[in-house]
């Protein structure tokens, strides 16, 4: 295991305060910890691809890293109190 | 070990370890717009840390570039996200009459 695998596994258990949260924790607060989450597992595979020497990783990071935004904006947008409202 | 292989082991440490102290803030706070406080540095200063040292291991290659694009996605879109989020909690809290400091 090289330096990049090593920063990728500890930055993996960073999910298991989130997933915590998420069990436990109010709508809003599962929210944050969904957001949190999002990042770390992009920055998961960008280390992952750096650390397997696998240049189509980086793709997957930059995949997930672009569909996060609008996935966590819907979620935000049918969360609101005021949804479906004119 | 180069001179190299130290930044990037430092780059390394410094991002893992505000990440992990961010998602130990996440956890430990109670309040919801505490919580949101600590998705910040994880994306200012965890993000930019970590691509840096993919930067440098790469060179400005296809790879390189990649990583440089997935931070600059990753700086933008989180602030909209984290604004949007503390918005969505200050209309919540209006409408439920709810003391928003206690959130």
């Amino acid at each position: 295991m090289n330096v990049w695998l090593w920063a990728a596994t500890v930055l993996l258990l960073g999910l298991l305060p989130c997933g915590i949260l998420c069990l436990r924790a109010g709508l809003w607060d599962c929210l944050i910890a969904f957001e949190l989450a999002s990042l770390i597992s992009v920055l998961v595979m960008l280390l992952l691809a750096a650390g397997l020497h696998r240049p189509e990783l980086y793709d997957l990071a930059l995949a997930s890293a672009l569909l996060s935004f609008p996935g966590t904006l819907i979620f935000i947008r049918f969360l609101e109190p005021d949804h479906g409202r004119a | 070990m180069a001179g190299h292989d130290i930044v990037i082991s430092m780059l390394l440490a410094f991002g893992v370890g505000i990440e992990l102290l961010c998602c130990l803030g996440l956890w430990a706070m109670r309040r919801t717009f505490d919580r949101l406080h600590y998705v910040g540095p994880a994306v200012v200063l965890g993000t930019p840390a970590l691509v840096a040292a993919v930067v440098i291991e790469e060179g400005f290659s296809s790879a390189g570039a990649k990583a440089f694009t997935i931070a600059v996605i990753l700086l933008l879109s989180g602030s909209v996200v984290t604004h949007a989020t503390a918005r969505a909690i200050h209309r919540a809290s209006m409408r439920s009459g709810e003391d928003e400091r206690t959130r």
